[in-house]
């Protein structure tokens, strides 16, 4: 536990500016070139267990962009004055506490949706992808670019999950947004609904990503 | 202080507690009225979808609560509480709320009969935590709508019966292949509350 090297971001971790000039780059990593889940598989759990309607995905991504960043806010505000050895059950009572107030709200304004979703809206205080951005970023970075690390995640987390979520329901029910779009000779392809589906379409988007972002290409020559 | 000594970090943990419960407390306030709204009309949804009053799926939790006004009214007979409903086409129809222990956990629903109190118009599951796929169907309509029609006694004596093969009385009805002991506690506990109908009426 002596260590005080940052786990994922070392490029990040030099201060100075507001974002310390490191906004842009930041966010383009969330997002795209440390994408949590297509190129870390942080997180799949809930990308595998709410992505059978594209409605279900996006307020699951909304959920986490939220959670992201409040965490990662609070955990960065708190960053000089939080004991090293506290500052992980620090972070879940953060997180959890954003966790509870984001399902709150839901329950109390989408309440369809809060049933939908059920227990994976409480289980994202379980999620890797907040406590990896608190630990390996918010711990080391002012706020202001914490924020733009937990938005940046959240996108990332949210656009994978929403890319699932359109496929699953088109070919698992033939839908988008519950709008039938399918021509009528279309079957419907319950694979897709069920956990099985979830697994092959998260392997086919990871594998354009990688292919698209040319990511692990370099690491083949010293994988065993 | 020291960030070091175990005293500070005890009066960190504290404060952090004490905002953390503080935020949970105010949204808990803020987000109490609608929240017992939606439980409400979640009831209310149960009620009015098991005695086939009609009503907008998409009905916010105002407009299902004032169907329901307009439409049922409670009725209590010995110890049991009714939703009553005049439908335009089945006659009287009376659903009372039933519970009773699932495999996995609590089960609850509502068994509603003709005016006769004796055929079942319908039954509901509206909370269980049955294995899905297996004892989940319970809350299918296609385990669901076997009970319409059927009687709650014979002349042979009370009660439905869930059978493994060959429903063919007039208080039987199939159950499910895999879900034996869900079949068998969901018949014990609507076994238990038609006794208590039917006593109920006795009394009254």
């Amino acid at each position: 536990m002596a260590t005080n090297e940052p786990i994922a971001c070392t490029t990040c971790a030099l201060p100075g500016g507001p974002c310390g000039g490191k906004g842009i780059a930041t966010l383009k990593d969330g997002v795209w070139a440390q994408n949590p889940i297509s190129i870390q598989i942080l997180g799949i759990c809930s990308a595998l267990a709410v992505t059978n309607r594209l409605e279900n995905s996006l307020v699951m991504g909304v959920a986490l962009i939220f959670v992201c960043v409040g965490s990662n806010l609070f955990v960065s505000l708190l960053r000089n004055v939080t004991p090293r050895r506290i500052r992980m059950i620090a972070e879940v009572a953060i997180i959890a506490t954003f966790v509870i107030v984001f399902d709150q709200i839901l329950k109390a304004y989408y309440w369809e949706m809060s049933k939908q979703l059920g227990p994976y809206v409480g289980l994202i205080i379980t999620n890797c992808i907040v406590m990896g951005r608190a630990e390996a970023f918010a711990l080391q970075n002012r706020p202001v670019v914490s924020i733009v690390d937990g938005v940046a995640n959240g996108i990332g987390y949210a656009i994978v999950l929403a890319l699932i979520g359109f496929f699953r329901e088109l070919v698992g029910a033939g839908t988008v947004f519950g709008h039938v779009v399918m021509p009528e000779w279309y079957v419907p392809n319950q694979l897709a609904i069920l956990a099985p589906g979830a697994f092959v379409a998260l392997g086919f988007l990871i594998a354009l990503f990688n292919a698209l972002s040319g990511a692990n290409e370099e690491d083949e020559g010293t994988q065993p | 202080m020291n960030k070091k000594h175990s005293l500070y970090a005890v009066i960190y943990a504290l404060l952090l507690g004490l905002v953390c419960a503080a935020m949970l407390t105010g949204v808990d306030r803020f987000t109490a009225d609608r929240k017992a709204a939606n439980a409400q009309a979640e009831e209310v949804r149960n009620v009015l979808g098991v005695l086939g009053v009609p009503f907008d799926a998409a009905a916010r939790s105002a407009e299902l609560l004032e169907v329901y006004e307009a439409n049922v009214t409670t009725l209590t007979r010995g110890e049991r509480e009714f939703y009553v409903y005049d439908h335009p086409e089945e006659g009287t129809l009376n659903a009372t709320r039933f519970d009773g222990p699932g495999l996995w956990g609590p089960v609850e629903g509502f068994i509603c009969l003709r005016d006769d109190m004796n055929t079942i118009y319908a039954i509901t599951f509206y909370r269980h935590e049955e294995t899905p796929g297996l004892g989940g169907d319970i809350s299918t309509p296609g385990f669901q709508d076997q009970f319409r029609g059927k009687v709650i006694s014979t002349p042979a004596g009370s009660g439905v019966a869930i059978v493994g093969d060959g429903a063919d009385g007039p208080n039987e009805v199939d159950a499910i292949s895999g879900a034996t002991m869900t079949s068998d506690k969901v018949e014990a506990m609507l076994n238990e509350t038609i006794d208590d109908i039917l006593a109920s009426g006795e009394g009254s």
